[in-house]
């Protein structure tokens, strides 16, 4: 247990200073957002107000009132999401790739330390799920702030404030801030079974290289083709035959089952079959 | 301790060799203290195991002695310094005739060479000495 | 004591190991012999398990190897095994955070005696002081055997020495080390063993002092004489 918490901590912090960087990367995209967002709203007040001299009311109600919406839909907003999104999903891979990389081959250290070489895994999926967390908590934070910078820059009556959870329930965003804990667990629970499908395939390819590929795609696809049967067989085969809360259960068992085969095969894999 | 080893004759042989060199010199003297077995391999730069065998094989031909824990020391045994002596000079007369005598040369000439030599050498080192 | 028995080992198509076997003693230096590419490295990582074999088997002490192991068997590869961005000090840190046998005395020690400082970054050393760094990292680890791989390669003759030095000290001392080198002329009075191979095989395994007493030979004349067979 010790030695696993020493790894997630060195893990965490080789990765600390670009994380930072992102970070504040996207603080300023999404300030920048609400602050274009809410002038660009309160310009276009000014100008059909006193340019086409429209009263206020008829502008509020024809131009609708600024909520966070806007915002959340805005531009900035999406990629500064993106960004994280696409930086994270490199990291799945390049946490472990890194160890390979250049003369300094640390993987030999890794592989020589006096510990489960399934900690080495272990550490690094929690490495992962602490920084999407971290973000997550960064993303509620912001909102909070940019809420705030909405207040200062739109006044009252041209705004309406609505909760978070009202103006996240949209595509993306309602994967990422799920309203309910249910759904919360769902997504983040499918979130660490497709990371640790992602290390296992990985797993393959450091393992067999060339022919590991193969091995790694296919074995992903099972995977994902194991954990739809359920919902597969259900639709295709027994025509809707079970209840959604059957469905539910059955879905998280087929996950649960998916991750102790990743689990089970990357131990495998980096106890017999890895190669420096 | 400046000691070039060859490659082929067993390394812990050359040791013992070059200590009965160092005492039959005088270098070594009698009931000196030598290094432990470690250090010597580290100032001979050789394996330690090596170091060991020949501290054995020393030991076993009565040119050191070990009192209990103590540091090993050269012999005081008057009589195993003589031998001592004795073998590195007898060596060297052997390698010394086995290499003239194949120049068939009469004995009382090489010895008068030698005589002469050995006064000369004799001088030179005196001479070098003040 | 470490034995390797019957080891076999592909990449790929390639057999490298076609049945290698040996046995390294502890208090002993075991020198693996061979030319470029023959397998040394790879019966190394084998031994610690960085790379899996196709068959045989490798007892150290009489177990296999386990994750526990690595607290009495440690590897120093040609390559330095830490980030690079990392300080030696920080390296350290990471060392006696992970292994119980870590000394750290003995790792300043070795430092001082290397002239070499705790600040500096392992990316800027030279290729002289990298080595010594990794070796460092290895000798400071009360293991009871030490695997260096071609420790000599490509360092100056001065570094060379020192590294030298090491073999004939303390810091070996009662150890069982195996190494690999083409620099025979360096080492051929610290070793005990030497294993011969080629062609994936041992051709033969003898202790050097035996047959010099035996056969008045040097390594290199049984090298010469094994390879021209």
């Amino acid at each position: 247990m010790n030695r696993y918490l020493k790894l997630v901590n060195f893990e965490f912090n080789r990765f600390f200073k670009l994380y930072i960087v992102l970070v504040i990367v996207t603080i300023i995209m999404q300030i920048f957002a609400v602050i274009v967002e809410s002038r660009g709203y309160m310009r276009e007040a000014k100008n059909v107000i006193y340019g086409d001299m429209m009263s206020k009311a008829d502008f509020i109600k024809n131009y609708e009132a600024f909520t966070m919406q806007r915002v959340v839909q805005s531009n900035w907003f999406y990629w500064s999401i993106a960004l994280c999104v696409v930086v994270l999903l490199i990291y799945v891979f390049f946490i472990w790739y890194r160890d390979w990389l250049g003369k300094n081959s640390f993987i030999y250290r890794l592989l020589m330390l006096p510990t489960a070489r399934l900690n080495l895994y272990f550490a690094k999926a929690t490495a992962i799920l602490i920084f999407v967390f971290g973000l997550v908590a960064l993303q509620l934070l912001l909102f909070l702030i940019e809420m705030q910078i909405m207040k200062w820059i739109v006044p009252a009556e041209f705004r309406v404030d609505l909760p978070i959870k009202e103006y996240t329930d949209f595509n993306y965003l309602s994967v990422i801030l799920p309203g309910s804990l249910i759904d919360f667990l769902l997504f983040y629970g499918m979130g660490i079974v497709a990371v640790c499908v992602t290390f296992t395939a990985i797993l393959f390819e450091r393992c067999y290289r060339l022919k590991g590929i193969i091995f790694g795609i296919s074995y992903g696809l099972v995977s994902v083709g194991f954990f739809l049967m359920p919902l597969l067989i259900d639709t295709f085969v027994l025509n809707y035959y079970f209840f959604p809360v059957e469905l539910f259960v059955m879905e998280v068992i087929a996950g649960i089952i998916v991750l102790i085969g990743a689990v089970w095969i990357g131990n495998y894999l980096l106890k017999y079959k890895i190669r420096v | 301790m400046n000691v070039k080893f060859n490659n082929r004759d067993p390394v812990y042989v050359q040791v013992v060799r070059y200590f009965k060199e160092q005492i039959a010199k005088g270098f070594f003297e009698p009931g000196q203290e030598i290094p432990s077995r470690r250090e010597l391999a580290h100032r001979l730069k050789i394996n330690p195991n090596t170091a060991q065998r020949a501290y054995k094989e020393m030991e076993e031909q009565g040119l050191i002695f070990t009192e209990g824990n103590l540091p090993s020391r050269i012999t005081k045994d008057e009589g195993v310094l003589k031998k001592v002596r004795k073998e590195l000079i007898m060596e060297a007369v052997e390698t010394f005739v086995h290499s003239v005598r194949t120049i068939n040369v009469p004995l009382e000439e090489v010895l008068y060479i030698v005589k002469e030599y050995y006064e000369k050498a004799d001088y030179v080192r005196g001479n070098t000495h003040d | 004591m470490i034995e390797v028995k019957n080891v076999t080992k592909k990449f790929g198509r390639k057999e490298v190991l076609k049945g290698v076997s040996f046995t390294a003693e502890k208090g002993q230096i075991t020198c693996l012999i061979g030319i470029n590419g023959v397998g040394k490295t790879t019966i190394m990582q084998a031994i610690m398990s960085l790379i899996p074999i196709n068959s045989g088997e490798i007892f150290i002490d009489g177990s296999k190897l386990t994750k526990d192991s690595y607290e009495k068997i440690t590897f120093i590869p040609d390559t330095i095994t830490m980030p690079p961005q990392m300080r030696i000090g920080d390296a350290f840190a990471f060392m006696a955070d992970f292994y119980q046998s870590w000394n750290q005395k003995r790792a300043e020690e070795l430092l001082e005696f290397f002239k070499l400082e705790e600040t500096e970054r392992i990316s800027e050393l030279s290729k002289g002081n990298t080595a010594k760094v990794n070796i460092l990292l290895g000798l400071a680890l009360d293991v009871d055997y030490l695997l260096m791989d071609e420790p000599f390669s490509g360092i100056d003759i001065f570094s060379r020495e020192e590294i030298a030095n090491v073999f004939t000290s303390h810091l070996i001392e009662d150890r069982g080390v195996i190494i690999t080198t083409h620099e025979i002329n360096d080492i051929e009075h610290l070793i005990d063993k030497v294993v011969l191979i080629d062609n994936g095989v041992v051709l033969k395994e003898f202790h050097v002092e035996e047959v010099r007493e035996k056969e008045g030979k040097s390594v290199i004349d049984v090298m010469r004489e094994v390879y021209e067979s």
